[in-house]
Formats: structure tokens, C-alpha cells, sequence
């Protein structure tokens, strides 16, 4: 048997998978009855729901044809993941502007179109502007720079 | 309360000077965003939600209601300079609107999209006026029951009309369910899917979850596309229209705007339907000589008032029913949320200033779009050529920082993370995140309805089918559901919708 529909067989993978980790957190919560629903009656219902039509759409997948995945590019993805969990680490540590700083340039690895230059430039601008608007405009609670320099 | 009371409430409130300001400040950066190459409405609203947090409430939504149909705008610029359509109602603008830049008439194309906005935006807004009381006092005697199949068939006319395979829509609305009702259980304490994780007991946040679907998936799936030099239209011309060019449209404009009005009301891609809805019937029904697709100025005015006539009454079901027509709508109620107003039937008899004020608004945007847009026509044409490897690095960070100062919560910053991969995933596997996002923001809504409802009948599921509002829903969904299973009519939908 090969898989005629790539596409929906991974999103039937993706559907069941969310499910079957729905599925097994829900089993610490009690079920309840119709009429007194527990915490555990609608994520059980919906995860069936959900496990179901994943199901449908693997066994579909072998049966109709469907169009191939375009080749996945894990390393722009990858690039950017990481500069927004870097973000995440380093704006207590080191403040909006350096941590934004870093993310600008991080991310501008993901294209392989980006120049060293235009990114510099860039990364100032944005930093500046991120700290006027956010920090001095709305005045959101955003540590400016490293917490050691006040 | 009288029809001119309720108007002088509201243009009283929109009027304020400080409205004036958010409502222009508004719309002026959703065009600029909006015009931007590769930057959608959703996305502009996403990453603009930060900004309205610190407002009161009056002042928050009507600056979002403007960076929606600012952005909406905006798109229908890039349509017709540059052939990119900012989304996909604004797709069919590009057939003739780009053809007609191309033969130097770029001014006009713009002139009647903006003037056919404006008219189709003052209908709808006085079709708000109308519609919406009678629509919330009847929403008001809502029971569980009724609210939970409204819900359903909201849900399932969202999947119909929406783009791709039907079946991995409806998996995406209950995926977004399940993820809506992470955190804590409001009735038995407990906490649910949250896998340890102390970030996660108030839920998975919403605009951490719309960032990294339509903020930072989408740039990295847009960086995979080579940036190719775009043909930026140099000649724009006088955009004031011809007399003779707008009397050529006026049945345009008026059939786009009475169509998108009723398109727009139903869940799913109301503006989206409008546009394709109303190029088709003015194909068909225009008078000739027609020109369609060699840049038929008719081709420009119909949808460009569908789109923003559609838009604009999208704002009825979320206003009055407290239910998302699209994802832009989605955010409107995440937005209101954050500033602890339920959105419902109640809104609007208990906070009349907000509901009015936001109503009357629109009506002023929409002049503001107008004014705005026709003498700056050529600082956008500025902004669109700026190279798409200088934007993404900037929505990246933007998004950091919106999903950050929701909560103040380092946690919704790696959320944000998660979500990224997961919603990159889905755009490759063709999954349409709107669902997604609509079943997520209905989730609690639905599970305490749920609950209430069967709690009334002690368990009897029949409750659903013997109300008979409920029932009407119920049918409702069914026949939409029989409707896009019927092979015939499958066909028409996947032309219609197709790109």
C-alpha cells in the first residue's frame, strides 16, 4: 500500500496525535454524566471527535490521491523558532533592546537574501522605535536594558 | 431606544477628540501595514493588538476596527499596483485593477475602489444600526440550548465556505476546541492540558496563538517563496475618477454593496465570498460593452464594495451574538476580553457607548480611508517596494513583543514559539488555520453551554432538538453540511473558491 495523498495522511497523523495526547491527559479528569458534565466530558468527546476524523483522513489518503508536501525548509523555521525562544531567555536578563537586537539579526539568518549592512541598519531602527512606542509611548512594563545597569 | 438617540450616543462618543485620534491613527497604520508586501489584514491586526491594550476599551476597538478595514484597503493597493493581493478578498481586484495600472490608468483603479469602499462602508454601517438591535433582543432570550447550536452552525458555515478539504477544516475547528479550553476549569478547579506547565493554567493565549499562526508561520512560509523583483506600477495618474467613470459604476458599486452585505453577516469568508460573488454577477449582469479581465473598471468597483461592505457587516453575528465571523473578528473578541468585557447580546444595553461609538466610528474611518488614501497614494506606492527580507525580521520581533506584554509572561513567548512550528506545519499540510482559530475562541463558550444545557435536562440530549430556535440551527448546519457534501455543488464551491 502507498500513500496516494500525502498531505492528508500527515494531517491525519497531526489530528491524531493531538488526540491521543487529549485522550491520555484527560484520563485524570473525571467524565461526569450528560446531566453533570466533570471536567473530563468535552476534551473526551472532542478528542474522539478529533481522532476520528484523523483516522478518516489516513485511511482516505490511501485511497484517493491528493498533492505531495512542497519540500519542508527546516532551517529558516528552525532559525526563527530559536530567535523567538531567545527572545523568551534573554529580555530579563538583558532588556528590550539588546534582546530585540539579537532576535532582528537572528532571524534575518532565516533568508538567505539578507545583508550584512541592511540588517545593522535595521536592527537600530527597530530597536530604537520598539523602545520609543513600547517602553516610552505606552509605557508597557518592558525592562529597557540589562537589569545590572538599572 | 430611538434609532437618532442611539446615533447621537454613539457619534458622541466617536467624535471625542481622542476617538478622532485612535480611529485615524487607526486606519493610517493599517494601510501602512496593510500595503506592506506580504503582510495580510489578520497579520496587521495581530501584530497591532499590543498597541490597544493600554486604551480604555471604547477607544481600543475602534482603533482595531480601523487597522481592519485600513489593512483591508491596504491590500486592495497592492492588488491593483502590484498584482500581490494583500488577502484573498482582495484576489479578483487584481484581474482588471492591475490590468488597469498596466495601461496606465492605476489613479482611477484606485479613485472607484476607495469611493465604492466608502458608499458600501456607509451602507453597511447604517445596516448595523438597523440590524443589530432587533438581533440582540432576540439573542437576549437565548438559552444554553439555542446559544450551543448557534454555535454549531457558526462553526459548521465557517468550515463550508472556507478554503481546502472539507474534513481537515472540521478537524482544525475541534483541534482549536480542544486547545481553547486548556487552563484552568472554571467549574471544577481543575486544570486541564496543561502538562505542569504554571504558564498554561489561564490557557493557551489567544494572541500568542494568532501571532504564531499568522505572524511568524506564515514568514516562514513566505521565506521559502524566491523574492522576485516585483513590478511596481510607476504611473499612477490622477486618481480622482472621471465623472463619466463613476456613473459607469454606480449599478457596480450598488449590487457589490447590497451582495457583500448579506454575504458578510455569515460566518467563514464573508468578505472573501462577497468579492468572488460579486465579480461573478457583474460578469454575467453588467451592461456591455464589458471589458472584464482587459481592466473593466466595473471589475474593480464591484468587488472592492463587496469586500468592504462585507467586512463591515462581518461586525453584526460578533457585535450582537458575541460570535466570530472570521479570524479578524476572532482577535475584535480576544481584544475585547483582555479588557474584561464579554462580548454577547449584553453589550450592547449594558455598555450602549462602546457598541454605538464603535458603530459610529466606522462611518467616520471610512471617510478618514477616503481622505487619507487618495492624496497619499504615492507614499504607499514608496512603501511597497520595500524588499521583503527587511519586513520579516521586524514582524518577528513585533510578534515577541505583543505576546509578551499581554500577560507580562515569559511563557506565552514560548508558546508563541510552539505555535510557530505547528502553524508553519499546517500551511504545508494545507490545514486552513481560520478554523482553528474560530473553534479556539468558541471553546469555553461551547463547553459551558454545553453543560448548562444538558445540566436543564438532566442529561437529555433532546433538549437540542425541542427548542426549536435550537432546532432551526441544528437543521441549518445539517443542510450546509449535505449542501458542500453534494458532488455537484462541490464543484462549484472548489471553482468559486479557488485562487
Amino acid at each position: 500500500m502507498t500513500i496516494r495523498a500525502p498531505k492528508d495522511f500527515w494531517s491525519g497523523v497531526m489530528f491524531i496525535a493531538f488526540a491521543a495526547t487529549a485522550l491520555l491527559a484527560a484520563r485524570g479528569y473525571s467524565l461526569g454524566a450528560a446531566g453533570k458534565m466533570g471536567p473530563g466530558y468535552f476534551p473526551v468527546m472532542l478528542g474522539s471527535v478529533l481522532a476520528l476524523i484523523g483516522l478518516i483522513l489516513v485511511v482516505r489518503s490511501f485511497v484517493i490521491d491528493g498533492d505531495a508536501i512542497t519540500r519542508i525548509q527546516i532551517l529558516p523555521l528552525a532559525i526563527i523558532a530559536a530567535a523567538v525562544v531567545l527572545f523568551g531567555l534573554l529580555l530579563q536578563p538583558i532588556g528590550l533592546v539588546l534582546s530585540l537586537a539579537l532576535v532582528t539579526v537572528a532571524s534575518a539568518f532565516a533568508s538567505r537574501e539578507s545583508k550584512p549592512l541592511e540588517v545593522a541598519a535595521l536592527t537600530c531602527v527597530l530597536a530604537a522605535f520598539a523602545a520609543g512606542v513600547f517602553v516610552y509611548g505606552l509605557r508597557l512594563p518592558l525592562p529597557l536594558w540589562p537589569a545590572m545597569m538599572g | 431606544m430611538d434609532f437618532l438617540d442611539t446615533l447621537s450616543i454613539g457619534f458622541g462618543v466617536a467624535l471625542t477628540l481622542q476617538n478622532l485620534g485612535y480611529c485615524f491613527l487607526g486606519v493610517f497604520l493599517g494601510t501602512l501595514v496593510g500595503v506592506l508586501p506580504g503582510i495580510g489584514p489578520v497579520t496587521t491586526v495581530a501584530m497591532l493588538l499590543p498597541i490597544s491594550f493600554t486604551l480604555p476599551p471604547v477607544s481600543a476597538m475602534i482603533l482595531l476596527a480601523g487597522i481592519y478595514y485600513g489593512a483591508q484597503y491596504g491590500g486592495s493597493t497592492t492588488a491593483i499596483l502590484v498584482n500581490i493581493p494583500g488577502e484573498a478578498s482582495s484576489v479578483v481586484t487584481t484581474i482588471d485593477g492591475h490590468q488597469m495600472a498596466r495601461q496606465g490608468r492605476a489613479g482611477p483603479a484606485l479613485g472607484i475602489a476607495a469611493i465604492g469602499s466608502f458608499f458600501a462602508g456607509c451602507v453597511a454601517t447604517l445596516l448595523i444600526c438597523f440590524a443589530a438591535p432587533p438581533l440582540a433582543a432576540i439573542a437576549l432570550n437565548f438559552g444554553p440550548a439555542e446559544y450551543f447550536s448557534l454555535m454549531v452552525c457558526g462553526l459548521i458555515a465557517a468550515i463550508v465556505l472556507a478554503r481546502g478539504s472539507v474534513v481537515k477544516a472540521i478537524g482544525m475547528v475541534v483541534l482549536g476546541l480542544l486547545l481553547g479550553i486548556a487552563g484552568t476549569d472554571v467549574n471544577s478547579g481543575i486544570r486541564r492540558f496543561t502538562f505542569g506547565f504554571n504558564g498554561l493554567a489561564d490557557g493557551i493565549e489567544f494572541v500568542a496563538l494568532s501571532m504564531a499562526i499568522y505572524g511568524i508561520a506564515e514568514v516562514a512560509f513566505n521565506l521559502e517563496r524566491k523574492e522576485g523583483a516585483t513590478d511596481v506600477t510607476k504611473k499612477i495618474g490622477r486618481v480622482w475618477p472621471a465623472w463619466a467613470d463613476i456613473r459607469h459604476c454606480i449599478p457596480a458599486i450598488l449590487r457589490g454593496t447590497i451582495l457583500g452585505s448579506l454575504l458578510g453577516v455569515l460566518p467563514g469568508g464573508g468578505a472573501l465570498l462577497a468579492a468572488f460573488g460579486a465579480y461573478t454577477l457583474e460578469k454575467k449582469v453588467a451592461k456591455p460593452p464589458r471589458n472584464f479581465g482587459n481592466g473593466d473598471i466595473r471589475g474593480v468597483a464591484a468587488p472592492e464594495s463587496a469586500n468592504n461592505a462585507g467586512a463591515q457587516t462581518s461586525f453584526i453575528p460578533m457585535l450582537t451574538l458575541g460570535i466570530p465571523s472570521n479570524p479578524t473578528m476572532a482577535m475584535m473578541i480576544g481584544a475585547l476580553m483582555i479588557h474584561g468585557i464579554a462580548p454577547g447580546p449584553r453589550v450592547m444595553t449594558e455598555r450602549p457607548e462602546l457598541f454605538w461609538g464603535v458603530i459610529a466610528s466606522m462611518w467616520i474611518g471610512n471617510l478618514m480611508l477616503v481622505v487619507l488614501n487618495l492624496p497619499l497614494v504615492g507614499m504607499w506606492v514608496k512603501l511597497l517596494r520595500i524588499p521583503y527580507r527587511l519586513l520579516f525580521p521586524a514582524i518577528i520581533g513585533f510578534c515577541c513583543i505583543g505576546a509578551y506584554v499581554v500577560n507580562t509572561n515569559l511563557f506565552d513567548i514560548y508558546v508563541l514559539a510552539f505555535f510557530a512550528v505547528f502553524g508553519y506545519l499546517c500551511l504545508k499540510l494545507d490545514c486552513e488555520p481560520a478554523p482553528l482559530i474560530l473553534g479556539f475562541v468558541l471553546g469555553p463558550l461551547m463547553e459551558e453551554n454545553l453543560r448548562r444545557a444538558l445540566l436543564i435536562s438532566r442529561g437529555d440530549p433532546r433538549v437540542f432538538i425541542e427548542e426549536p430556535i435550537s432546532l432551526a440551527f441544528l437543521i441549518a448546519a445539517a443542510l450546509l453540511l449535505v449542501v458542500v457534501a453534494a458532488p455537484a455543488i462541490r464543484k462549484k464551491r472548489e471553482e468559486a473558491l479557488q485562487e
